[in-house]
């Protein structure tokens, strides 16, 4: 074998790589559903690496039976806390699809660029004081979003 | 002492109870979490004595360390229960109009922040962390103007992001030592010194950290404080910005006491100091204002934190509890002062006692004498300047040059409540519930004058009971398992 990769490694290389395009993608992308699937890669990604973690080369399921003969086990524990971060992390989610709808009905828009533009816009009337930026800037930024 | 597990249960209880309830009677629903917080508070109060100087430990379902879940409460623990509870109280939405739904997030919250605070296995720290953050964003989603679903979406982003770290953290971790038990790693902590460590170290920080509004995590700060209503952002500045600090002070001190981390964390709260107090000097309206200030005192507990040993851990202490009356205070004010700094023009001719609050409070984060935050700087720098770093005392200039930069924004605000002029749209005058209990805080604050020397003894003591690690690993392990996989 010219080069020695062992399974483990391997696996460990697929989450990482997984956890780094979520992230990559949650930092350039600009359409809100895009980053919301960013968003699960990464986590997918940051679950596989703590299941990984009870990961045993040759390990069996860790039940005790009868004619248990003292093979490797894979630890059982990063499993069951896996689950719970899994079902948060689904909650989650489902939370943030729902603030995408409601997003949706009222800016018309899923691009990060022209909802935050219009927050700030909309902040600035609430507080009665001028919007930030230059006076053209803000009306430029609307038109461009509505052109998509 | 194990009904002090309560803590976590009733209120988890209640959130679940209260929609049932309220589908039979809604003043009952209403009733219930009050009465929850009010018997809390009463229980952290009459336990206050029993608790010992070594804390003690509740193992759940009576399953023993490091197998067993473990609830750990000493003085601090307590201490941080009762202002959850009474914060809780103050911020309570007494309005009849609320939904029942609301009160449950509420109850979610107070359950996820005497877990965050109680628990002492770094898996459900992770767990409450995230009730948390979901009750959080539910609150600031349920707000009734469209601009906080934006801001709870974009909030629910970073936050996401930042728990998935955390997690990720404790993966590498768990993969490390093999435990997750707080006492059981702080056996083990040479194991955890190493680069793998260290980074999982940094991925915590940056999970807590967005809460904690740490600098370059800190982006949903102004936009989510300025689309809720002030009671809410009272709660989320002055409370639970503080829980996710403590979260990073228990796995500072236990696990990672390292002049590189302390450093890590000095240069993070210094560029949180700058920044903060430079945006919240371009700032043109009163709640924008108090956001990036409050980035700017989180910063300045982290650099408290960041002196090694118990001088650092109980200035940041009463840095936390300053900051918690301060700028509670400040933005409970503001629910009726709110608005650009032209509408509060010649605020004092219409309540003059709201602004004469308003100096107390920002003459006390100023820290001029005979103020409390005045002993709290003082402190800060004396100790800052007895550190061998230059970095150290780097931080001192900073910190003088970021206090310059306040007094100039918050004096120039003084002067606008000052002038004559007739403001352009009328604010109505404030007697509401909010009002009272910014005067209570301006009152506590004041009172604390006279008891300061006994407040900072209490404070030390407190301290350095939670600075010492032994305390904590035998109260949990008290067998005092020796390293190596359970």
């Amino acid at each position: 074998m010219l080069i020695n990769i062992s399974i483990e490694g391997l696996l460990y290389f697929g989450a990482i790589s997984l956890s780094l395009i979520g992230l990559f993608g949650l930092l350039v992308s600009n359409n809100v559903f895009r980053m919301l699937l960013a968003l699960v890669m990464f986590e997918a990604g940051a679950n596989l690496i703590l299941v990984l973690s009870g990961f045993r080369e040759n390990g069996i399921a860790p039940i005790f039976l009868a004619d248990y003969s003292g093979a490797i086990m894979n630890d059982p524990v990063p499993q069951a806390l896996v689950l719970t971060a899994i079902v948060i992390g689904v909650g989650i989610q489902a939370l943030a699809l729902a603030l995408i709808l409601r997003v949706k009905k009222h800016y018309k828009s899923l691009d990060m660029r022209v909802i935050r533009s219009k927050l700030e816009h909309e902040i600035a009337t609430q507080a009665n004081v001028e919007p930030p930026g230059s006076h053209h800037a803000p009306k430029q930024i609307v038109r461009a979003g509505e052109h998509q | 002492m194990n009904h002090l597990i309560l803590l976590v249960v009733l209120p988890l209880l209640s959130a679940f109870i209260i929609p049932v309830v309220a589908k039979h009677s809604l003043t009952i629903s209403r009733l219930i979490g009050p009465v929850v917080l009010v018997f809390i508070l009463a229980l952290v109060v009459l336990s206050w004595n029993s608790v010992g100087s070594n804390g003690f430990a509740i193992f759940l379902g009576g399953f023993l360390p490091p197998v067993g879940i473990v609830f750990y409460i000493d003085h601090f623990s307590l201490m941080l229960s009762g202002l959850i509870a009474g914060m809780l109280l103050i911020v309570w939405p007494w309005n009849s109009y609320v939904a029942p739904r609301q009160y449950s997030l509420y109850m979610l919250l107070t359950a996820a922040s005497f877990g965050l605070v109680l628990s002492a296995d770094l898996f459900n720290l992770y767990v409450f962390y995230e009730l948390l953050a979901v009750a959080t964003y539910g609150l600031i989603a349920r707000q009734k103007n469209p601009a906080a679903a934006v801001a709870a979406l974009r909030y629910l982003f970073v936050s996401a992001t930042g728990s998935a770290m955390l997690l990720l953290g404790i993966a590498i971790i768990y993969t490390l030592t093999g435990t997750l038990n707080i006492a059981h790693l702080a056996t083990m902590t040479d194991q955890l010194h190493g680069l793998a460590g260290l980074s999982a170290f940094a991925l915590i920080v940056i999970g807590a950290g967005v809460k904690a509004e740490m600098f370059l995590l800190n982006t949903w700060v102004p936009e989510v404080y300025s689309t809720i209503e002030t009671p809410l952002a009272a709660l989320l500045a002055g409370l639970i910005s503080k829980l996710a600090t403590v979260l990073i002070i228990r796995v500072l001190l236990m696990l990672f006491q390292q002049s590189e981390v302390l450093q890590m964390l000095l240069v993070v709260g210094v560029f949180g100091v700058i920044s903060g107090e430079m945006v919240a000097w371009r700032a043109k309206d009163m709640l924008r204002m108090l956001s990036f200030s409050s980035i700017a005192q989180l910063g300045m507990i982290f650099i408290a934190f960041s002196i090694a040993g118990e001088v650092g851990l109980w200035i940041g202490l009463a840095m936390m509890l300053h900051h918690l009356l301060v700028k509670g205070g400040l933005f409970l004010l503001a629910d009726k002062m709110q608005g650009s700094f032209d509408n509060l023009r010649g605020y004092a001719k219409r309540s003059a006692m709201a602004v004469a609050i308003f100096i107390i409070f920002i003459l006390s984060l100023l820290g001029i004498p005979p103020f409390p935050g005045f002993w709290i700087k003082l402190m800060l720098i004396l100790n800052l300047a007895e550190q061998n770093n230059t970095l150290y005392h780097y931080a001192i200039g900073f910190i003088l040059l970021a206090t310059v930069i306040e007094a100039a924004y918050l004096f120039k605000l003084v002067r606008y409540l000052f002038q004559d002029e007739e403001a352009a749209t009328i604010v109505s005058t404030p007697k509401s519930l909010t009002f009272w209990y910014a005067q209570i805080f301006a009152l506590v604050l004041l009172v604390s004058l006279a008891f300061i020397s006994p407040i900072s003894n209490r404070l030390k003591d407190m301290a350095s009971q939670v600075a010492n690690p032994d305390i904590y690993i035998n109260t949990i392990l008290p067998s005092h398992l020796s390293g190596g996989n359970p």
